[in-house]
């Protein structure tokens, strides 16, 4: 995979990476590309993705409200808040 | 000498105490996953494996370290770093540890250190309370010094929970060692990678039981599959982390844009990065029906291929390494119990040496039984 590439899938996952990062990654990823092209060699005609191995009926419980984290607590561990809210950056200008 | 293998430490008789990875839940306690990113998240709910533990009477001894969100790293070096949670209990330091091995480090250092490591049918335990990695893979699993402590710990923690919906209905179960001769499946495919030893004691292993060569299908792609998926799911599982909420901000930003771009290319560690790039690579419009529709398809070719074997054997034994040491093809021997969501032991034998045992979904107790030698 070529720098330009990595670039175009960093942005999408919010990441910028600096040079030397960025030349391990296209290394990495074009291994593992030669890697992946061996998948077309699995016949796969007609057959359904398994998206979880859970096979039993999911049971749900009962509809009541439970509090198990206070709006403080969650508050709490964020880098900025004010008066009840997460604080962000000035979107807006 | 035991402290580097914590995050926080505890007093705690050994012989009652249990440790936990740093991604697993303390309320009012540190939880960090291994990431700058955690870096001072405090936890605000407790796992239920915690309340379960506390619950039948064990101390927590600590948080052990562990890679970043415990996600497969193929990076250099990762793979020597020992597992915190490995090291607690070699140390002695308590009975056992939980922890979270999608990438089945832990299956290879835990007999490498004379130890064993229990991992359960996925279902069987609450995930209520750990960091998710990947979601259709996490299951929190035990190692141990002794198997008998090992299966008393997964019969305090196994069990429906409402908070988990993946959880099977079963409120609790009982963990014994099946009795009689087992059917053990040696597949021959994948000793050919396996090194000398690992299949000397493979055939010594199975020969004391009713062993047969066989064949485990698609062994040729387990890593990519598993790779992929991984790669697909943790990239979901970390588009939370973004500055705002919890844990790590960068300093200095221009704008919310920058922000989450700062925060996350700072707080990330290489194998996190290289996830993420893969996961959106995998997702991609050019490559979704290659990569990851294909990757759910053949889960499910190795889904079915697991349940014909089981109708032939009680157990699938395997290596616990491959003669090439390459990281990325060392998944392939852990994909097996992760991709199907299959109950596995690793076995200590030998000296820093080891074997691993899969068995069908909720069958741990033909598992302790070989375990314990059959009859």
């Amino acid at each position: 995979m070529d720098m330009q590439t990595v670039s175009k899938y960093e942005a999408m996952v919010k990441l910028d990476l600096p040079e030397s990062e960025r030349i391990w990654i296209a290394e990495k990823v074009s291994m593992l590309e030669d890697s992946f092209s061996k998948l077309s060699k699995v016949d796969t005609e007609g057959v359904e993705p398994l998206i979880s191995v859970v096979t039993h009926d999911y049971s749900l419980r009962e509809d009541i409200p439970v509090k198990l984290v206070s709006r403080d607590e969650i508050l709490s561990n964020s880098p900025e808040q004010f008066d009840g809210y997460f604080l962000v950056p000035k979107t807006i200008e | 000498m035991d402290r580097e293998f914590f995050v926080s430490k505890h007093d705690a008789k050994a012989e009652n105490a249990f440790a936990l990875d740093d991604n697993i839940m303390v309320r009012g306690g540190l939880t960090t996953a291994g990431s700058k990113m955690l870096h001072n998240f405090i936890s605000p709910l407790q796992a239920t494996v915690v309340d379960r533990l506390l619950a039948a009477g064990m101390e927590l001894a600590g948080k052990t370290k562990l890679d970043e969100f415990a996600v497969p790293g193929i990076s250099e070096g990762t793979c020597d770093i020992l597992s915190g949670a490995v090291g607690a209990v070699a140390e002695g330091v308590c009975k056992v540890a939980l922890c979270n091995d999608v990438s089945g480090k832990v299956r290879r250092q835990a007999p490498q250190n004379g130890l064993y490591y229990i991992h359960p049918t996925y279902g069987s335990v609450s995930r209520f309370g750990l960091i998710p990695a990947v979601s259709s893979m996490d299951q929190i699993g035990i190692v141990c010094k002794n198997i008998d402590d090992g299966f008393d710990t997964l019969g305090m923690i196994a069990g429906h929970d409402e908070n988990d919906i993946t959880t099977f209905p079963e409120k609790s179960y009982a963990y014994a060692p099946k009795e009689g001769k087992f059917r053990i499946g040696i597949p021959s495919n994948v000793l050919e990678e396996a090194d000398e030893k690992s299949k000397e004691l493979i055939y010594d292993f199975a020969g004391k039981h009713d062993a047969e060569e066989t064949e485990l299908k698609y062994f040729e792609v387990f890593s990519q599959v598993m790779y992929i998926l991984s790669s697909a799911e943790i990239g979901n599982n970390t588009s939370r982390y973004d500055g705002v909420k919890f844990g790590y901000r960068a300093d200095k930003f221009t704008g919310l844009n920058n922000l989450y771009t700062k925060t996350r290319t700072e707080g990330f560690g290489p194998d996190m990065k290289l996830l993420s790039v893969v996961g959106a690579y995998v997702l991609s419009k050019d490559n979704y029906e290659a990569c990851y529709l294909k990757s759910m398809k053949i889960r499910r070719l190795i889904r079915e291929h697991a349940n014909e074997l089981f109708s032939r054997f009680d157990a699938i034994i395997l290596p616990i390494k491959l003669k090439d040491p390459d990281p990325y093809k060392n998944l392939a021997l852990y994909a097996f119990a992760t991709l199907c969501g299959l109950p596995s032991v690793s076995v200590p034998l030998g000296r820093n040496e080891g074997i691993q045992l899969v068995a069908q979904a909720k069958n741990e107790n033909s598992l302790f039984g070989i375990c314990k030698g059959g009859r």
